[in-house]
């Protein structure tokens, strides 16, 4: 072979290429930040409100956000085995002094975020600040006074407002404790979240919400240096983050992206009967719902069991208005199940023999939240249009749908609605008087002076046992009778996680608990 | 002098159609369902409360005056506010109409500032993408008509034609980032973030670049003077990077133009998917939520970058071809 200068120059560059290969860094094509990323990345299915006050709004995206940075007084796990279970986080104790007091002692050494020292002025202003009827949220059963004690004990009275203090019991997990100064100063309060929790606020970061690990946290500093809680709002690139390493965590996943998770390996899955029930709210305030015989004839003209077989692995069945995992549950007897006959029945008892002389009804449904909703939402329209009800479907992108979801005078839009409603407590007032009672009505705008004396008469009883038989035996089966709204299912929620993610709690309406979670 | 008084021309024409956009866009939002004072104060507030923030904001007078008052902070360089977002930048929803921070509320023109230029990024990036793969295939369809080489151009351009961006997506992303994890595709957090993106929509434009490059160069070399080339003593490469291709460049121009449309449409479904946070997922998301004011905004920031490219383009294919006349 004859070498000749190019021949020699082309050789050489060949033989240092191939020597050069081996040790190529290819990861100059992956971001540093992508590869080195420890701080864990959520994608949620749901944007935040942009106001930080906790008592502002009853978005669960946000509430699950708080479950991070705020402390409470105690956490409920709500394990199916255990629902009624309390665990002490900034109470070391409570105790019910009498039907109108209940007492908090609280921990020493807690230090929110800013630097105050935690304290009973945080609890009172928190209290006193959050109970208001005005309040957005209206998570609390009604105003309280907090009396301070001592610098670490507090007694929460009702007296004044005629409810039991007991009802503080189960909410005392699901209430975030506020810092006093932050209450006094309520664009503070708005401005930043500033709890107790494991994680601070560092920044917003376009839809990112940066959070870090709190140096100060009482059970000492997390092992995960921060969490970066992002709203993606598509499932399916929330999946195809996780499959490629992009996100640690994700949550709303439906049956398919399930299996894909699954055939690829290397993930977790945690599926958890939720706090969360679908239902489908009437519009009680205007007709032709106003009428609870054309409400019971609705709700036998829907056959359940095709609903659960529309979500898969994501609904479970369950006959009450609220989740198994809360407190008061029961497989109530008289619920109403599928019976067409049943339904013409009702229909004719309320003047609409087969449906006829009905208005056309509007039924307004959300897609891009909740699984498969405009999918059994066309079922429940086929189902209900079989009897006679001159149903259509209207189906929304979420804001619209949020912009339509709750009651006005004179009713709210459309005839039906379908939402879901999840709250981090066992305490069944959270939905039961939230939506039922004629003092809050949010949704279905009911105000049935029956239905408002038995859920008086729960929450006016002192013993647990006792509230319970009332909760069981006389709420439910009046619900299930006046059928305000009519509960679809319980959902189940799926989080898909690396492997290597480990110690991180979920508790059931998705709020997390990650001070002890790590990558392995 | 003819470049300025063309410019001129095509600047005042251009000022037209923003103006026209404007006026449609605004006129649809309005006619649309959906209620800006609702969506401003929440779900939860009482009507009376949306009674006020409605005419608060003059959303109860004719939609001309509204539009009249609109123009005249257009003219100033105020897009107006979001409605959904706070200056935080992130989405917003759900909180309740009394407190503080909703006054406080993200200029469209931050916002939009903000993301363009990733979009920017992204759409550059697809031109040389398309330009790559579009290139060797067009030109050597165009040299070779009727040959393996030509048949070839036409059978990949109705390929990609036929594959709808939002599979192509997902499928690249399951190959190059789940499969051999050789490319991030979701989110962004630095620029290689932009290649799985912009792959997408390079495939997207590049059939429309392939046909014509094939057409336009096809019918040049039969032209005379491609003929006569070689007489001149012109080697054949000479012939066709200097007289083929700079003449049969004028329509691919002239279809960039055009394919910006396409483009910044793409971009739309493509940012969704890989969650990429340039002008697209903005729009969707402000299209998801109502937020009238950044749809409007966003509207009219496309329709300025469609004019001026239009424009840069007229300019360029002039300079190309000075037989042309704008």
């Amino acid at each position: 072979m004859k070498l000749d200068r190019r021949s020699l120059l082309r050789a050489s560059a060949m033989a240092g290429l191939t020597a050069g290969l081996p040790v190529l860094n290819t990861k100059f094509l992956v971001s540093e930040a992508a590869a080195a990323s420890r701080p864990m990345t959520f994608l949620s299915a749901e944007n935040l409100t942009g106001n930080w006050d906790p008592s502002s709004h009853t978005t669960l995206a946000q509430i699950n956000l708080e479950s991070f940075v705020f402390g409470y007084l105690t956490r409920a796990p709500m394990r199916p085995d255990n629902p009624d279970e309390l665990v002490m986080e900034l109470a070391t104790e409570m105790k019910i002094l009498d039907q109108h007091t209940i007492e908090f002692k609280l921990r020493e050494g807690v230090t929110f975020h800013d630097g105050k020292a935690f304290s009973a002025e945080d609890v009172k202003a928190t209290y006193e600040y959050a109970s208001q009827p005005d309040r957005p949220a209206q998570w609390y059963p009604g105003p309280c006074k907090v009396d301070i004690v001592d610098d670490l004990t507090v007694h929460v009275k009702t007296d004044e407002y005629g409810y039991p203090a007991s009802l503080f019991w189960f909410l005392s997990a699901f209430l975030p404790i506020m810092s006093a100064k932050d209450i006094a100063d309520g664009t503070a309060l708005s401005a930043r979240p500033n709890g107790t929790g494991a994680f601070k606020f560092a920044r917003q970061d376009g839809n990112t919400t940066v959070l870090e690990a709190f140096d100060g946290f009482y059970l000492g500093k997390p092992k995960l240096p921060g969490i970066n809680f992002s709203f993606v709002g598509d499932a399916t690139t929330r999946t195809l983050a996780l499959l490629s390493g992009e996100a640690d965590i994700i949550e709303r996943l439906e049956a398919e992206q399930v299996e894909t998770i699954e055939a690829k390996g290397g993930f977790a899955l945690n599926k958890a009967i939720s706090v969360e029930n679908k239902y489908l709210w009437f519009r009680c305030s205007k007709p032709p719902f106003d009428d609870w015989r054309l409400r019971r004839a609705a709700c036998h003209a829907i056959d359940r069991s095709v609903i659960l077989d529309v979500l898969g692995v994501s609904g479970h069945p369950s006959n009450a208005f609220i989740s198994p995992v809360k407190f008061g549950y029961v497989d109530t007897p008289n619920y109403p199940q599928y019976d067409p006959d049943k339904c013409q029945s009702f229909l004719a008892e309320a003047g609409f023999p087969n449906g006829e002389g009905l208005p056309e009804l509007e039924y307004i449904t959300s897609v891009g939240f909740y699984p498969k909703t405009k999918e059994y939402g066309e079922v429940i329209t086929a189902m209900l249009q079989e009897q006679g009800f001159p149903v259509t479907l209207n189906v929304m992108e979420v804001a619209a749908w949020n912009e339509r979801l709750y009651d006005r005078p004179g009713g709210g839009p459309g005839h039906m609605i379908d939402c879901g409603w999840s709250t981090g407590s066992p305490e069944p007032d959270l939905v039961l008087r939230t939506h039922f009672h004629s003092s809050s009505k949010r949704i279905t705008g009911i105000e049935d002076p029956d239905i408002d004396a038995v859920l008086d008469k729960e929450r006016n009883t002192v013993d647990p046992a006792e509230r319970k038989r009332v909760i069981q035996e006389e709420v439910m089966p009046l619900l299930a009778e006046r059928v305000p709204a009519f509960s679809l299912f319980t959902s189940v929620f799926i989080h898909a996680m690396r492997e290597d993610l480990q110690g991180l709690y979920i508790y059931p309406n998705g709020m997390m608990d990650a001070n002890s979670a790590d990558f392995a | 002098m003819f470049v300025l008084g063309f410019l001129a021309r095509r600047l005042v024409q251009g000022i037209v159609i923003i103006f026209l956009v404007s006026f449609l866009i605004f006129t649809l939002l309005r006619v649309v369902p959906g209620d800006p004072a609702r969506l401003i104060v929440g779900g939860m507030a009482p009507d009376e409360v949306v009674v006020q923030k409605a005419e608060e904001l003059g959303l109860n007078d004719p939609i001309p005056v509204q539009y009249v008052r609109y123009l005249g902070g257009l003219l100033q360089g105020d897009l107006g506010n979001s409605f959904i977002r706070p200056k935080s930048g992130a989405s917003f929803g759900g909180s309740a109409y009394d407190d503080p921070t909703r006054g406080e509320r993200a200029a469209v023109l931050d916002l939009i500032l903000d993301h363009l230029p990733l979009t920017l990024q992204l759409a550059a990036l697809a031109i040389v993408f398309c330009l790559i793969i579009s290139l060797p295939l067009g030109i050597a369809g165009g040299l070779n008509p009727g040959r393996w080489q030509d048949r070839l151009a036409f059978f990949s351009g109705s390929l990609f034609v036929s594959v709808p961006n939002f599979w192509l997506g997902i499928v690249l992303t399951l190959f190059f980032s789940v499969q051999l994890g050789w490319l991030p595709a979701i989110g962004y957090k630095g620029f290689i973030y932009t290649v799985l993106p912009a792959l997408v929509l390079a495939i997207e434009i590049a059939p429309f670049v392939i046909r014509t490059l094939t057409v336009s160069l096809a019918q040049v070399m039969q032209e005379e003077f491609i003929a006569i080339a070689p007489i001149r003593g012109l080697p054949a490469w000479r012939t066709v990077t200097a007289h083929a291709l700079r003449n049969a460049s004028v329509p691919v121009m002239n279809l960039f133009g055009i394919q910006l449309g396409t483009l910044l449409g793409g971009v739309l479904v493509v940012e969704y998917i890989f969650d990429y946070p340039g002008l697209g997922l903005l729009t969707i998301n402000a299209v998801l939520q109502r937020d009238f004011p950044l749809i409007q905004g966003i509207a009219i920031c496309i329709s300025a970058i469609f004019v001026l490219i239009n424009i840069v383009v007229d300019l360029a294919a002039t300079a190309v071809d000075p037989r042309l006349e704008y």
